[in-house]
């Protein structure tokens, strides 16, 4: 990016900047204009000096022009003779000449505020998109001291005052100084004397307070600094927070957190009495000017050498002067404040910390497969303290193969697996493979033909399948079909910008190059994968849990309701009826909540959701109605009696109050007061606590709670006011729940319940794990194991795919790698996560799925070697290449010298 | 059958005697009530201990795994406690459960359980009494077989 922020500017939005300015110019006449109609409106018509020779009437719009005599003229050019008019029409006409040009003014001013507001956001936009993509290009030695965090405070927050400071940066010196300039002539005009005086005045202001604002910079260079490390240092403890909590340094991180904040604090006081200082003096110095006018402008008129008119325009037009000005110097210390925000953000981004321009979208050339001699010459690598790893290394092996790179318990396999991915350019010097540099390939060829696979998995928030397809994201197809206008007005800004002309909606997935003819097979593809690294049962569980759309999963969504039925048989004919107790519309469930009863449904918005269905009007509304409002409040009186007398005593926070009770550590007190105002005046409950008290049964389940609270007939009450819910929320055309459908498929419930319809009862032992076993064989049955791991695949994996176990994270992270068939997979630790029979099978694995790839994998010891076709070691920085002398050849590419050299060894 | 039977059977049991009843009732609302099958396992001899059971209605022989095949060394009724062992030495079951017929029980988590004993001393107490009552019914036993 450019040094000074002014060529930025300027490089990227002269062309608008000069249309802007230009019609500031336009619109300054127009200016003029109206400061010097209230000077003809006092002066001709008010006092009447149109009419001073006693003329009835006197010229209205007339436009002429004397020719100055040096022009050869002394003439009158007269374009317009005027209307004649008397002296109040006069005084109206000109009136309205006046209010026509505060309209046209405000015109100019509202287009100049939309043109300059648009300018500036389109250059924030591009500003945002290339600091966005400097963070692509941070060099791996940059990472190890830039903060994440900082850098997104950077270029989400500390940009914004420069966007704003944009559209100002040309227009607002050049529209507020011809302003202040002309307001300055006219009083010039007017009388010289009182112009010098306001020039003077204007003069002062402008040395003294820049220089004054100094010391206002560079404390909001530190503050800037300060708030940054603040917003990296509280991302810091939140991505470490497990530390915190395992060595309790909360009192420590409190203390840390606010001696930030003080210092911010600190310095926050040090600018407001600075700022507010000069600001006191920069008013003093606007109104000095009105003074001297007062007294000096009004000892003139008195004196006859100046006139009334001219001294309430003078007055008038320095009324207009100091806005302008105040705002010229607001501009002058935004400039150089924003001048150092930018120096500091692009400090951040150095050169220096960068590396080369991605050029990720390069043409095809060279996309050869990977195969062929690999060889390597002369390597030497040096450790982070310039210790050296390797000297003079050198290996070849003949591509594909398979090749095991045993840790000699130093860095060297690391790293040298780090170069073959190119994840890592510090060594010295040759490898090629075939005729090609590998460091000379283009990220184009190594992104799609190389695939590193390291100790942490990384994933990125959204589902599996997202995580799985990213490494196949690398270029649209330009399949999309979008609105023509919108795309045009979509990709002419982003022209504009400088930012992406690509759609994220476009298909990015080739299909096609993985063999996939579209989505549905790259699934299969994706659902085999994960099958094979050991991870098809847990997509399967997360099927289960998932949800469907009907729109997605069509077929899914079709032959459900037959699975249920058929799951119903099941149960029947086995004796399993009582393990499950399903939804019924005319019958109470037990295994249910009291909530889930009286809905009938799943609800969508958080308004039906939990203790909020107590609130929500609807719902009391058909509560009301069906008469069982206080049945409710007295179920959840005994709960809160019961609560509060069971599990009193226990601390608050205790694992067991999470747990178990329907009231939440911090809210016994609160209970324990309702019931006591029970205890004294009986019936009498303030609305709040009815709400409260309606909110505890919501979640009671007789059969696990057990408390006894349900008889037959308050079910059958219950299951009668489901009717009336229903009715009260399709009258509302409430979208809130979405009721449940015996014939018919519930896509805001998981597919389980969709599945089972009903609830496994909490009273029949092990009923759990012999429905999920029945669930299985339906499913298999009816072979729709694979549509839902399907819906397994859009299981949402978290940030940083926390919601999934570590090894969890691994498969994918494997299967991410080995879904884009690269010729190269490096694996450096990313099977750590496994015991050891686990990797053992999944390395296996991947020697039988890249017998015609080659694989690279680091190992700690030689226990494993042999199963690979090369080992390579490292010894005292040297690199040792073994052959495993019993390897089979390989039959797509069979060593065209292997015979030959056993030959020369026989002879 | 509700949360005040369950306590009532639970007073029954004497490691439960001395306990207070709200501390019973809390227990009890932390359990699951369970029906097994009759032939139904409890839990099989050998299998990590993770809860106790106290039987509310039914009955439940004890097996014992020998060469020979299971041997049935005693029968549980009403009220009576199983697998409590297990769960405070932390060993595997040595014995397995099994329902002779259709049977109720209470299932008291192992770490429910646990934190029960750590949170009230006076729990703690009552169950200590009632180990060493019997470990001195043991060394009575012990006595009058080697005076025998």
């Amino acid at each position: 990016m450019e040094k000074s922020l002014f060529r930025y500017i300027w490089t990227h939005s002269k062309r608008d900047q000069m249309i802007v300015c230009a019609v500031v110019l336009a619109s300054l006449p127009f200016y003029f204009m109206s400061l010097d109609l209230p000077r003809q409106i006092v002066n001709q018509a008010i006092q009447g000096e149109a009419f001073r020779d006693g003329n009835p009437t006197a010229p209205f719009l007339n436009l002429s022009f004397d020719w100055p005599g040096w022009l050869g003229g002394g003439g009158t050019w007269e374009i317009f003779e005027g209307f004649q008019v008397s002296r109040v029409g006069l005084l109206m006409g000109l009136s309205f000449v006046f209010l026509f040009f505060v309209i046209v003014n405000g015109a100019f001013k509202y287009w100049i505020n939309v043109a300059k507001g648009v300018l500036g956001e389109r250059m924030l936009r591009r500003m945002r998109f290339d600091l966005f993509a400097m963070v692509l290009r941070f060099t791996p030695e940059a990472l190890r001291t830039v903060k994440s965090s900082e850098t997104a405070t950077i270029i989400k927050d500390e940009v914004e005052p420069i966007g704003g400071f944009i559209g100002d940066a040309f227009i607002t010196p050049v529209f507020l100084g011809t302003q202040a300039i002309t307001a300055l002539v006219f009083i010039m005009v007017q009388n010289v004397w009182l112009g010098m005086i306001a020039l003077s005045v204007i003069a002062v202001q402008f040395t003294i307070i820049p220089r004054l604002r100094r010391e206002l910079l560079r404390l909001g260079k530190q503050r800037q600094l300060a708030s940054r490390q603040l917003a990296g240092r509280i991302a810091e403890v939140l991505d470490g927070i497990e530390v915190v909590h395992v060595h309790n340094a909360y009192g420590w991180e409190r203390a840390e957190i606010g001696h930030r904040l003080f210092n911010l604090f600190s310095i926050r006081l040090k600018i407001y009495n600075r700022k507010f200082f000069v600001k006191a003096l920069n008013n003093f110095l606007a109104q000095l000017t009105p003074f001297f006018f007062y007294a000096i402008g009004g000892y003139f008129a008195l004196r006859g050498t100046l006139d009334i008119g001219q001294l309430v325009a003078v007055i008038a037009a320095y009324r207009e002067l100091p806005p302008p000005l105040k705002e010229l110097i607001d501009w002058d210390q935004q400039r150089l404040d924003v001048q150092v925000k930018y120096d500091q953000v692009t400090q951040h981004f150095a050169e220096d910390r960068l590396g080369p321009m991605l050029e990720a979208r390069e043409a095809a050339e060279a996309d050869q497969p990977l195969i062929g001699p690999l060889v390597a010459e002369d390597i030497r690598i040096a450790g982070s303290h310039g210790d050296l790893i390797v000297e003079g290394g050198a290996f070849a092996v003949e591509l594909p193969a398979s090749v095991a790179l045993i840790s000699n318990g130093g860095a060297a396999a690391s790293i040298l697996a780090r170069i073959l991915a190119r994840r890592s350019l510090e060594f010295s010097g040759r490898i090629r493979i075939g005729e090609r540099d590998l460091t000379q390939l283009p990220i184009a060829v190594t992104g799609r033909r190389i695939a590193y696979a390291g100790v942490d998995p990384i994933l990125f928030p959204g589902s599996i399948r997202d995580n799985l397809v990213y490494g196949l994201r690398s270029k649209p197809l330009g399949r999309l079909k979008e609105d023509r206008q919108e795309m045009d007005r979509r990709i002419a800004e982003a022209l504009r910008t400088g930012n992406p002309i690509e759609s994220i909606s476009d298909q990015w997935v080739d299909y096609e190059r993985l063999g996939a003819k579209d989505e549905n097979e790259l699934d299969r593809i994706l659902l085999d994968l994960l099958d094979k690294v050991g991870m098809g049962d847990t997509i399967y569980l997360f099927g289960l849990a998932g949800r469907i759309d009907p729109e997605r999963h069509t077929s899914l969504a079709e032959r459900l309701v037959e699975a249920r039925h058929r799951l119903r048989d099941t149960f029947q004919s086995n004796g399993m009826a009582d393990l499950v107790e399903p939804f019924d519309p005319v019958r109470y469930n037990t295994q249910a909540t009291v909530a889930e009863n009286l809905l009938f449904g799943v609800p969508i918005s958080d308004e039906f959701k939990g203790r909020n269905l107590a609130e929500n009007a609807q719902f009391r509304g058909a509560m009301d109605k069906a008469g069982i409002t206080d049945d409710l409040i007295h179920m959840g009186l005994q709960i809160a009696e019961t609560m509060t007398e069971i599990f009193e005593g226990l601390p608050p926070g205790h694992s067991l109050f999470e747990q178990f009770s329907f009231i939440g550590a911090d809210e016994v007190t609160e209970f324990e007061a309702i019931l006591r105002r029970r205890g004294r005046d009986e019936g009498s409950l303030k609305r709040e606590d009815r709400t409260r008290l309606l909110s505890l049964p919501l979640a009671y389940i007789e059969a696990r709670h057990r408390l006894g609270l349900l008889d037959e007939a308050m079910m059958g009450r219950i299951v009668e006011a489901r009717g009336l819910v229903r009715e009260v929320l399709e009258k509302a055309e409430s979208a809130g729940v979405e009721f449940y459908d015996p014939e018919g498929i519930c896509a805001a419930a998981p597919l389980r319940d969709n599945l089972l319809f009903g609830r496994v009862s909490y009273q029949v032992a092990n009923a759990r794990a012999r429905v999920a076993e029945a669930v299985a064989a339906v499913v298999r049955d009816l072979d729709l194991q694979e549509e839902v791991e399907r819906v397994g695949l859009e299981y949402q994996v978290g940030t940083a795919g926390r919601l999934l176990s570590p090894q969890e994270r691994a498969s994918v992270n494997l299967v991410r790698c080995l879904v884009k068939r690269p010729d190269i997979l490096v694996i450096d630790g990313a099977l750590a996560p496994f015991d050891e029979a686990r990797s053992q099978q999944l390395m296996q694995l991947l020697l039988d799925l890249f017998d015609q790839q080659s694989l690279f994998m680091v190992l700690p010891n030689d226990r494993q070697a042999g199963a690979f076709d090369v080992q390579i070691r490292f010894r005292d920085g040297q690199i040792i290449t073994n052959k495993t002398a019993a390897s089979a050849p390989r039959p797509s590419s069979p060593e065209p010298n292997a015979p030959q050299r056993i030959a020369g060894e026989v002879a | 059958m509700t949360l005040e039977t369950e306590v009532q059977s639970l007073r029954q049991v004497p490691m439960f005697r001395d306990v207070d009843p709200a501390r019973l009732k809390l227990l009890a609302f932390t359990s699951e009530r369970v029906q097994f099958a009759g032939g139904q396992r409890f839990f099989s001899q050998g299998d990590p201990s993770d809860a106790a059971y106290v039987i509310l209605d039914g009955r439940a022989n004890v097996l014992l795994n020998t060469p020979g095949g299971d041997i049935q060394v005693a029968e549980l009724g009403s009220n009576a406690l199983v697998g409590e062992m297990g769960i405070l030495s932390d060993t595997p079951r040595s014995a397995t459960i099994m329902a002779a017929e259709p049977t109720t029980a209470l299932r008291i988590d192992k770490r429910v359980f646990l934190e029960l004993l750590a949170q009230f001393p006076q729990m703690s107490l009552a169950i200590m009494r009632e180990l060493a009552k019997r470990l001195e019914r043991t060394n009575a036993q012990l006595v009058a077989q080697s005076s025998s």
